[in-house]
């Protein structure tokens, strides 16, 4: 990635532009100390004198939020600029003043509208924070301190401020008595900060030439080398993908892990302000010497198996086949926006259109109009796309045909990354912001929320999803990281009882599945490990180690991220920006094909050519979550679990199907269900049996007494229990029943005898049903 | 002797007979010295001419020389800011070397990572081949 700059050849303004802001893609104000507010159109690169303001020196500008309160509105009204003189004005966008308003004793250094535009914070040199309100109503003074705050920032919600104190960071909710967070931060004066919405991260910068990406509890993720100068400007990108870096002669492009994209060296004295384009593909620079200076982020690049795409100008697109070394251009009427390459297809959004390629014809794209330009999401799964812009979150076949718009109540999409969405097949997952703990499940192909219709709401709060994205829809599952690190899975069907939610890592800093098989790959503390079979949480959580592949990972040195797992092959991005790429076995997906098409004499005969304990632990939980207890116990045999085997094969010899069933789900310790399936199939006495031989003796003595059949056998077992180890009856309900019982053994055994022929005359006089599930003898 | 009594009188004749007050030598004299004069006060109009000429020579070449002086001051200073301004270029060059050896850094990581793929890949190819 990299940056194109251009300057114009002599200076609009005289003297030093102080601050610059967008209203549009394509339209940019600049103030600067000659009095003069300036309007760039980038479209006819022209340029236009707006107002002239006697008298005021500007410092900050800040544009009224677009979005407020859902409404949108496509043009930025008004802004707020602060000046030296101690005031604020309030001037519209035709360079009218409507209001000016003396707020701080000396020059008021900076002023943030929070998000939704209620509310308007201002700092002076007299250590003051005011919030103002849409009008410019006094409605606090936050803070009073005895150093100048150079600048502020709000927190995503819009419920804290970030204010610089010298060389200390402080966070400040709103809320009166609220815990303040306070840190040293720069070995210098702090010049500027930033808090982005999207991704929560604080960037700031000082005169100890450095700058730094904190989160937002105020954890050094990053801290750049000193620089020549100290850095006077630092500003995300609204999709908080990026952040550049303004210093003297220095324009600095970089990723939001802190290593740096690209340098350039422009002659521009200091830059003392820099402003994102609304649709994060340019940025401005208010220069020290008059200049603004405008570079466009161009060479981003998306790779997918053989092909390397990279955008080498703004409407153009270079596509190389690195199998054949063919090369096709992809040329666009427009600007491209955002991009995107998985499952065979790129996906392109231009500030109006949307075009889908397959990489099987880059000649004849799918074009279709969007909504509103400014695409800020493109997700991938096999058979749709989604796109997120700030209106809403569209579904898109590949076809170019809208599946559905999923929309929850309090949904507010500019702040949706890849982290809080994911897309498979046919479920679409989304991380809520305003709580995050929970998750929002839909039906991708109508749109409709999940089930219930109830989201999935977990303990604390959710970090990072992702789902799987094969398999059937049934079995489809979620796999997520929260606050703690710990990574957890369940399922996304949610019908009638809660589905369990297990921890399967800890320390787990990124995580991503597999494009073709349900295979998880994620970073735990130092190593790298590969769930080959998630699921085997759900059959046999003791097998879940044994079918794990674990790597070191110390070389990948702090905070790697997963960029993508495609096919075999993992690709992680260090913390210094390098690309790592590794090879995971590519048995297990193989496996995983033959399960998902049955074919478990294949499966056993590769588990046997590849000998390793990981794929017949693997194969064992598949063939056990399939029902299929032959291969299963050729599998467990193969581990060695023979406590395992001896179980399968008493399962075996078990008289009807129905019990046999109970006896595979009891297997995957799905007690509950089981009993329930043999008191459906009228098997009363097995239930009873079951929860005898699991000690779940009131259970036991609830049905016998429900159903008045065997009371005597638990008694009797019980009895023999207590006997066994010496202890005396103290359970209430057994004392009563006891009473004026004799057991007798001989009766019960025969009693028992019975309800196994019956058992068996009844599974030999039905005829076997052809089902899904079958039990190999 | 009436010229005598007539010169007593002050009164005098010259060569054309007309009476005249002043003497005629006396006369003469007075005419050569007006001539004299006359004389010197045109050469002295033309010296100044000359010095005058000569002035403005010279002021023009203390205006050249005052030129030349602030040019050659202001050589001087270039030459002493240009070190500095090669000291800043260098220093830009430099930082731009950094970056680019932060990025071949990071080229030659991914670099090594495929090669180990492929000798990974390469190693399950023989393996392969070999178990069949």
């Amino acid at each position: 990635m990299r940056l194109k700059t251009s300057l114009s050849k002599e200076p609009k303004h005289k003297e030093l532009v102080s601050c610059v802001g967008w209203t549009t893609a394509d339209e940019l104000y600049s103030c600067s100390d000659d009095h003069q507010i300036m309007k760039w159109n980038l479209l006819t690169s022209e340029t236009t004198p707006v107002a002239k303001l006697p008298d005021i020196y500007p410092i900050d500008f800040h544009w009224f939020p677009r979005s407020v309160g859902g409404k949108k509105q496509t043009h930025a009204e008004n802004f707020v600029l602060t000046s030296s003189d101690g005031k604020f004005h309030l001037i519209s966008k035709m360079g009218r003043v409507e209001k000016s308003i003396e707020a701080h004793c000396g020059a008021v250094l900076a002023g943030r509208w929070n998000y939704e535009g209620t509310a308007l914070v201002t700092v002076g040199e007299d250590g003051q924070i005011k919030i103002w309100s849409k009008s410019g109503m006094l409605r606090s003074t936050l803070v009073q301190q005895g150093t100048p705050v150079y600048s502020v920032a709000w927190s995503p919600d819009s419920g804290k401020v970030l204010y610089t104190s010298g060389k200390q960071l402080i966070i400040k909710p709103l809320q009166p008595n609220a815990k303040v967070l306070q840190w040293k931060a720069h070995d210098g004066v702090i010049l500027k900060v930033d808090w982005n919405s999207v991704n929560d991260l604080i960037l700031s910068a000082g005169e100890d030439c450095k700058y730094k990406v904190w989160d937002s509890y105020g954890r050094l993720l990053y801290s750049s080398q000193p620089h020549e100068y100290p850095i006077t400007s630092v500003a995300w990108a609204l999709d908080g993908e990026l952040f550049a870096v303004g210093s003297f002669h220095t324009l600095r492009l970089c990723d939001k892990t802190g290593w740096s994209y690209a340098l350039e060296k422009p002659n521009t004295g200091s830059i003392f302000n820099i402003a994102w384009s609304i649709d994060g593909t340019q940025i401005a620079g208010a220069c020290g010497n008059g200049h603004v200076i405008f570079a466009h982020v161009v060479e981003q690049r998306w790779e997918w198996k053989n092909f390397e795409i990279t955008l080498t100008k703004r409407r153009t697109m270079e596509v190389r086949n690195v199998i054949n070394d063919a090369m096709d251009l992809l040329e666009f009427r427009d600007r491209v926006i955002k991009a995107s390459l998985n499952y065979g297809h790129l996906v392109v959004s231009t500030s109006l259109q949307c075009y889908v390629f397959s990489t099987k014809n880059w000649n004849t794209p799918l074009i279709f109009d969007l909504k509103e330009g400014t695409v800020s999401l493109i997700l991938q799964a096999e058979r749709h796309f989604l796109l997120i812009d700030g209106g809403g979150i569209y579904i898109y076949s590949y076809d170019g045909r809208l599946i559905s718009s999923p929309k929850f109540p309090g949904m507010r999409t500019d702040i949706l990354n890849a982290q809080s969405v994911s897309l498979s097949n046919d479920t679409l997952v989304i991380r809520d912001k305003a709580d995050e703990k929970v998750i929002y499940l839909f039906e991708a192909l109508t749109g409709k929320p999940l089930g219930d219709g109830k989201p999935l709401t977990h303990k604390t709060e959710i970090v990072e999803i992702a789902l799987d994205q094969k398999g059937l829809t049934n079995e489809r599952k979620i796999a997520f990281i929260d606050k703690n690190r710990d990574l957890y899975i369940t399922s996304v069907k949610r019908f009638g009882k809660e589905q369990k939610i297990i921890k399967i890592g800890t320390m787990v800093h990124t995580l991503a599945w597999n494009d073709a098989a349900n295979i998880l790959c994620g970073l735990q503390d130092t190593r790298f490990t590969v769930w080959y079979y998630p699921n085997t949480v759900y059959v046999d959580k003791d097998l879940l180690p044994k079918t794990l592949c674990e790597k070191d990972a110390s070389e990948f040195s702090k905070n790697p991220q997963i960029v993508r797992f495609v096919g075999n092959q993992v690709t992680i991005r260090r913390a210094d920006g390098s690309l790592i790429h590794l090879s995971v076995s590519p048995y297990p997906a193989i496996l995983h094909e033959y399960i998902s098409s049955s074919k478990w004499a294949d499966a056993v005969r590769l588990c046997r050519f590849v000998k390793d304990q990981t794929m017949w632990a693997c194969l064992a939980a598949m063939a056990v979550a399939n029902k299929d207890m032959t291969t299963a116990e050729i599998a467990y045999a193969a581990i060695g679990e023979i406590d395992k085997v001896q179980y399968i094969n008493s399962i075996k010899d078990l008289p009807s199907k129905e019990s046999r069933m109970a006896h595979i789900l009891m297997f995957s310790g799905n007690i509950q269900d089981a009993e329930t399936l043999l008191l459906q199939a009228g098997l009363i006495y097995q239930a009873i049996q079951v929860n005898i031989n699991l000690y779940n003796w009131n259970r036991a003595l609830e049905l016998a007494v429900k159903h008045k059949t065997h009371v005597d056998t638990v008694l009797a077992y019980r009895q023999k229990f207590l006997e066994d180890f010496g202890k005396k009856e103290t359970n209430k309900q057994f004392l009563q029943y006891a009473e004026g019982l004799e057991v007798d053994w001989d009766k019960i055994k025969a009693k028992i005898e019975m309800e196994i022929a019956k058992e068996r005359e009844r599974a030999a006089s039905t005829p076997p049903v052809r089902t899904s599930v079958t039990v190999q003898h | 002797m009436a010229r005598e009594l007539l010169g007593g009188a002050g009164l005098y004749f010259d060569e054309l007979n007309k009476l005249r007050v002043l003497e005629p030598g006396v006369a003469q004299q007075t005419a050569e010295l007006r001539e004299e004069c006359k004389a010197f006060v045109d050469k002295i109009a033309e010296f100044q001419k000359i010095v005058g000429s000569l002035i403005e020579l010279v002021d023009q070449l203390a205006k050249a020389a005052e030129s030349e002086k602030m040019k050659a001051i202001g050589a001087r200073n270039l030459l002493k800011s240009i070190a500095k301004q090669r000291e800043a270029q260098q220093q830009q060059l430099q930082a731009l070397i950094t970056e680019k050896k932060m990025q071949l850094e990071r080229y030659r990581v991914e670099y090594e990572t495929l090669c180990k793929i492929e000798a990974d890949q390469n190693e399950f190819i023989d393996q392969f081949i070999f178990q069949k």
